[in-house]
Formats: structure tokens, sequence, C-alpha cells
């Protein structure tokens, strides 16, 4: 990947950033959970997985927030690093085979700071995470 | 044996833990979320969930998740230089925890300070789970 910089950016509001998809896969959800230290069997164990309301596993809701947090350092690069901000609400659930999709959108610029609404939808565009993204970009 | 979240009051203070993101532990987490835009930054030595994951990580050595624990909201903010050091303290209380109809609503907040005492992240996590601390559903 080439070095991000910085002089070849413009954010306008209205802007769309650049969506990042990524397919979740129980082999990703497994190498989540052995990073994370999150073993919560809702994430690792099928069967007992079955018996909660999802009747299966699901993806880490960190894991899915890391593929909006890619998206926001591909948008805004060292920016995004050195002072991002955001807050989400975990909407649903993404499963083994669901593509999930981060996007998100330039609502607001105050003098600097870029306010975005982020969001990650799954291939039935059902909503998953929902939230909002800050980050100085000057 | 670990003592499990559902156990713990509000108000609760989690032990500061110091916490290090080696090169390894960084390659795996990148790995794991696959993360194609970080080596754009390369300045900056990990993807800022990173430090929250090893963070969270810590708190899970000293309080287990119920089975069946869902995160439901999550807020973050960090501030993370080139500079920044791959060390810090981990730091984490439960700010919130309420009760509704058969599950445990917890706030946690969380923060990581460099050694230098710069506030490198901070933020909150909600989570719920069942009152009885057992499996959803």
């Amino acid at each position: 990947m080439s070095q991000w910089t910085e002089e070849m950016r413009t954010y306008r509001v209205g802007d769309v950033l650049p969506s990042v998809t990524k397919t979740i896969t129980q082999a990703k959800i497994n190498r989540y959970a052995e990073a994370s230290g999150d073993h919560n069997p809702l994430h690792l164990d099928p069967a007992f997985a079955a018996t909660t309301p999802f009747g299966g596993t699901i993806a880490h809701g960190m894991l899915v927030l890391a593929y909006v947090s890619e998206m926001m350092t591909a948008a805004f690069g060292p920016a995004w690093l050195r002072g991002g901000r955001f807050k989400v609400r975990f909407r649903g659930a993404a499963r083994p085979g669901d593509r999930v999709t981060a996007s998100g959108r330039i609502v607001r610029d105050e003098g600097g700071k870029i306010f975005c609404d982020v969001e990650c939808r799954n291939q039935a565009d059902e909503l998953l995470v929902s939230g909002d993204g800050e980050v100085g970009i000057r | 044996m670990t003592l499990s979240l559902a156990a713990l009051p509000k108000g609760h203070e989690f032990v500061e833990t110091r916490i290090k993101l080696t090169s390894e532990w960084v390659a795996g987490y990148v790995r794991s979320v696959e993360d194609d835009a970080i080596g754009s930054v390369v300045e900056f030595g990990f993807p800022p969930l990173a430090l929250a994951a090893c963070s969270i990580r810590a708190l899970l050595d000293q309080a287990a998740l119920p089975d069946g624990a869902i995160h439901v909201g999550q807020e973050l903010s960090f501030s993370l230089n080139r500079d920044t050091e791959s060390e810090g303290v981990a730091r984490a209380r439960v700010a919130s925890r309420g009760e509704r109809q058969g599950w445990v609503l917890m706030g946690i907040e969380l923060s990581v300070e460099s050694e230098s005492g710069a506030v490198m992240m901070s933020g909150r996590a909600t989570i719920t789970f069942p009152v009885s601390g057992g499996p959803a559903g």
C-alpha cells in the first residue's frame, strides 16, 4: 500500500467516504477472539450460540467496528489516528457468511473538525452499526 | 478463578494494568481485522482499535464476560502520534449498571495513558447480559 499523503485530500460536506467491505467467516471470528482475548461462546461455540436469540455465532462488535476505523483511516489518514472519535450503537449481528460494508458521509465541517455519519450494513442491507465519527483535519 | 463481570457493582474499579502492544500481537490483530489501510500511515505503529482491543483483553483477565454478553454500544476517542509509545497503563471502572426485563445493562469506562501520562485512548463500552449471568435466551 502506498504512503498516505495529506496534500491530495479535500473534504466537503456531503462527500461519501470510500467504503470498506469484508466477508465475515467463523475463522476470522476465531482469529479476532484469539487477538482480543474475548472468548465469549456467543462468538465461538455454535452449540451455545444456537440457544441464544441469535440462533448461531455472531462476530464481535469490535471486529465489525474495526472496518469503520479502517474506512476512516483510508479517508483521513494520520488525522484519524491523531485525534479521531466515534460513538456507535450495534444494531444487528454480523454472522459468518455475511458481507459487511462500512460506509460514511461527511455531514458537517466546523472549522476543520469534520463530522461524519458512519454505518455498517450486511448484504441484505440490514443495519448492523450506526453512529457518528469526528476527526480534526487542520 | 476469574471473576465474572456480572458480579461487579457500579463504581467497581479494575486494577490498573500495564499493557504492551508487541509487534507480534499487533501483526496478529491487523491480520484478524484485515486492516488494509493502516499500512498507508506507517509512522503509526498500530491501528487505534488495536489499543482498545489490547486494553479490553487486559480487563478480561480480571473479569470474564458472562456467556452470551452482547456489545450494544461503543464510544472511543484516541490521540496517537508518531511518537506514541506502544506501552501504556489501562484503567477501567463500571460507570453504570442497571437491570431491565431480566437483562443487565452495564457501562464500562476505560482509558489508556502512556508512560508519560498522555491520554492515548478513552471511551465507554456498553454491554448487556442476562441477569443470571448465564446463557442468553
